[in-house]
């Protein structure tokens, strides 16, 4: 306790310059503006990613080998390192939350898409379409509906395939369709080892494996074409203008309760709750984030850094340039210095933690295999970014409160209607 | 100079006793009566299970039933001891959106895991094969009722009592050994820093618990027009979906009650609305797995309790929440 306050207060005097430049004259609306100028740096950085992964995609389909697939699933991860740091967005800016489950809806029943392992299972209580596997059947019944799939277009996937009977789980597009594509079934379960998807999977002729290679190559190249379509959208929505910016801005309040939404539902429901702590408590190798690719440490990683640099107004871009600006940290610096010492070395913790997480299953200890029953140390990893998670969620409700936004939350007319979007 | 910091210390005063809740009540009178009774009937259904682990015995159903209920009533306290080493999820693991459930009953069943010969090792087992959403596949589904090898179903059906138990008086022993004490020292230690944020606290477990009773219990079944979830209703095998509707809701209630002790109006406000609920609840008797869902006439009844419900919840948000000055903070569930 008195350790913490002693770090604490040194930390306030290093980091207290830095808060005093805006202490004075820090307004929402700047604060805000850095929010956007953030967001829509995010969302290009990862259209230009997606873009770079289409080109990949493009090599492996027309010429499969060990080496294309390598390099479109090393463009996959690299897509990924922007667009996990935008996942802070999505609570509390209803605009990004109702577009995102096109592009990162996760877990995924991804016998709807392709082949898979005898262990699978097929058609389950909740979803009668988990093996459905489009890419082997051209036509077949949905909800009673006769479905013509003998071209696999953009539109199919996410007007007809994408939640089919209304099942979440049936996730036709986005980031983890593609990443089943390249990746394939890991059927390490807590052993080691990624999804191992031959290449031959596309090669055309005779020497395809998996069979329909063509449609399969279809598919891969339409889950990314709508990728790239969907993250225009979402980039466009927060260039000066666009919809997500204007809603922000059009009342500032409202606009500095998104940016806390969005902390603090990421940290504790979504990512330290559901994604993280539930997978632990279940010994599931499947429930990781990108179980196929064995990226989930990198995915948790991103997500916190999103946390972060929400919070202190600054983000690194793919090319290195910054963007930063008036932040959240000079806001409530300018209420209370030592909350902002506090949430800033509560990010700063659970940094360090899903660091140490992202060090140990980048030497070779995989995230799935933290999650094994009675794996003592790969629990203690994850608890420690579970905890981290959890503690800088308490740090993030004492600055709504600090600044008086705690009421605010009830005012908006979405308040109940929509649980995701507001402090509940 | 002391007289007017005198008078301006009253004055505060005053202002905080407005809303003249309080702590220690609301311990001994919610949080320790309900997992004392958790605790007990855990202990019987443990006994239950020893003297007869047979799926159709009456008394192990009763015994399963009666603690089911008892946890229900205080489900919506998702923080301190419940949460420390998984204990309420461990208890309750629900919805299982993805059949955890079935399938690692069926795998230790199969495999016969000595896994579950002691509890420190069954402690470590998947929540979706504990607590009482488990031992309601292990009594009430045919998949397990006469699994065999019959010793292991037995075997399996002791493990989870006992893990039950064992959780429970945990909880009860966190809250009796230490945790009541946090909360009742709020403003003297880090984890509650002053009343208000103890406060925050039990307001926000009611505005979770609420939550997870109208969007889950009720709003999973309902599921859209068009596509109702009859199967998705909790607890179904056993009968307990409306059942736990009403418990939960009899929980929220009496935290409510505390919380807002000093205010008439606020009392009266909510009280008003729980009623509506409880009597909308009343008009499902006939239909306990709430099986009507695909039934327009009867959906609109589920309907109707679910907004009931929702009322109760934005009746919160505008009288409860002011007077104790707090907002709900987050819960488990904002994401997805």
């Amino acid at each position: 306790m008195r350790h913490l306050k002693t770090a604490a207060s040194a930390t306030a005097l290093t980091l207290g310059l830095t808060g005093s430049v805006f202490a004075a004259d820090v307004s929402k609306e700047a604060v805000l503006t850095t929010y956007a100028d953030i967001a829509a740096a995010k969302y290009a950085d990862s259209l230009a990613t997606a873009q770079t992964l289409k080109a990949a995609i493009d090599a492996l389909i027309a010429e499969p080998s060990d080496l294309t697939l390598q390099a479109a699933k090393e463009a996959w991860l690299a897509a990924r390192v922007p667009y996990q740091q935008t996942e802070v967005y999505r609570f509390g800016n209803a605009i990004v939350d109702d577009w995102e489950g096109k592009v990162n809806a996760w877990p995924l029943d991804e016998g709807l898409i392709d082949y898979v392992d005898g262990s699978y299972g097929g058609p389950t209580d909740e979803n009668e379409f988990a093996a459905l596997n489009v890419i082997a059947n051209p036509t077949f019944t949905l909800s009673g509906e006769e479905i013509d799939a003998t071209d696999i277009t953009p539109e199919l996937l996410s007007d007809t395939l994408h939640e089919a009977d209304g099942v979440e789980a049936n996730v036709a597009t986005g980031y983890h369709a593609i990443e089943f594509l390249l990746w394939g079934q890991d059927l390490n379960g807590h052993g080691t080892g990624a999804g191992a998807r031959p290449y031959t999977d596309y090669l055309q002729g005779d020497d395809c494996t998996g069979g329909n290679c063509d449609r399969r190559a279809d598919y891969l190249s339409a889950a990314t074409e709508l990728l790239i379509s969907d993250l225009e959208w979402i980039t466009a929505q927060w260039e000066e203008g666009g919809e997500a910016r204007t809603t922000l801005m059009g009342d500032v309040d409202a606009g500095i309760v998104a940016m806390l939404t969005g902390m603090g539902s990421l940290s504790y429901g979504e990512q330290a709750g559901e994604r993280m702590r539930l997978g632990l408590m279940l010994n599931d190798p499947e429930e990781e984030h990108d179980c196929f690719s064995d990226n989930t440490h990198n995915s948790h990683y991103y997500d916190g850094m999103g946390i972060q640099n929400v919070y202190l107004g600054e983000y690194a871009r793919i090319d290195g340039s910054v963007v930063d600006g008036a932040s959240l940290s000079d806001l409530v610096a300018a209420t209370d210095a030592d909350l902002d010492t506090e949430m800033q070395l509560k990010l700063a913790a659970t940094m360090r933690a899903l660091g140490q997480i992202k060090a140990t299953a980048e030497a070779g200890f995989a995230y799935d295999q933290m999650l094994e029953r009675g794996n003592v140390d790969g629990e203690r990893l994850v608890m420690g970014g579970v905890n981290a998670l959890i503690d800088q969620t308490g740090s993030i409700e004492r600055v709504v409160s600090t600044l008086g936004l705690d009421q605010i939350e009830f005012e908006g007319s979405d308040s109940l209607d929509d649980p995701d979007a507001v402090f509940q | 100079m002391l007289r007017n910091l005198l008078s301006g210390l009253a004055l505060f005063v005053s202002a905080a006793t407005a809303s003249a809740y309080d702590i220690g009540t609301i311990i001994d009178r919610h949080v320790i009566p309900g997992y004392e009774t958790l605790a007990r009937r855990a202990v019987e259904l443990d006994t239950a299970a020893q003297a007869s682990c047979s799926a159709d015995s009456h008394d192990l159903r009763a015994a399963y039933n009666a603690a089911f209920d008892a946890w229900v009533r205080v489900s919506h306290i998702r923080f301190g001891p419940s949460e420390d080493e998984d204990r309420a999820f461990a208890l309750a693991f629900w919805p299982d959106t993805r059949g955890f459930t079935p399938r690692e009953l069926a795998t230790l069943i199969e495999t016969e895991d000595p896994v579950i010969e002691t509890q420190e090792e069954f402690s470590h087992v998947s929540i979706a094969a504990r607590g009482f959403y488990a031992m309601e596949f292990l009594l009430y589904d045919p998949q397990f009722t006469a699994a065999e090898p019959e010793d292991y179903r037995c075997a399996l059906v002791r493990a989870v009592a006992r893990d039950i138990e064992a959780n429970a008086e945990a909880i009860l022993a966190g809250w009796q050994d230490g945790y009541a004490v946090v909360m009742l020292t709020a403003g003297e230690n880090d984890t509650y820093r002053s009343r208000e944020e103890a406060a925050q606290r039990f307001f926000g477990a009611v505005a979770t618990g609420l939550q997870f009773t109208s969007d889950t219990r009720l709003g999973r079944p309902l599921g859209t027009f068009d596509r109702p979830r009859p199967n998705r209703a909790e607890a179904r095998r056993s009968g307990r979906a409306l059942r736990n509707v009403v418990l939960s809701l009899e929980g929220t209630r009496q935290l409510v009650r505390l919380l807002a002790e000093d205010s008439e109006t606020v009392t009266d406000t909510l009280d008003a609305a729980y009623d509506r609920a409880f009597e909308q609840a009343k008009e499902l008797e006939d239909d306990p797995v709430l099986e009507g869902v695909d039934d327009p006439q009867q959906r609109l009844k589920i309907e109707i309790l679910q907004q009931n419900i929702d009322r109760i919840r934005e009746l919160l948000g505008t009288s409860l929440g002011p007077l104790l000055g707090v907002g709900t903070g987050f819960n488990a569930m904002d994401g997805d």
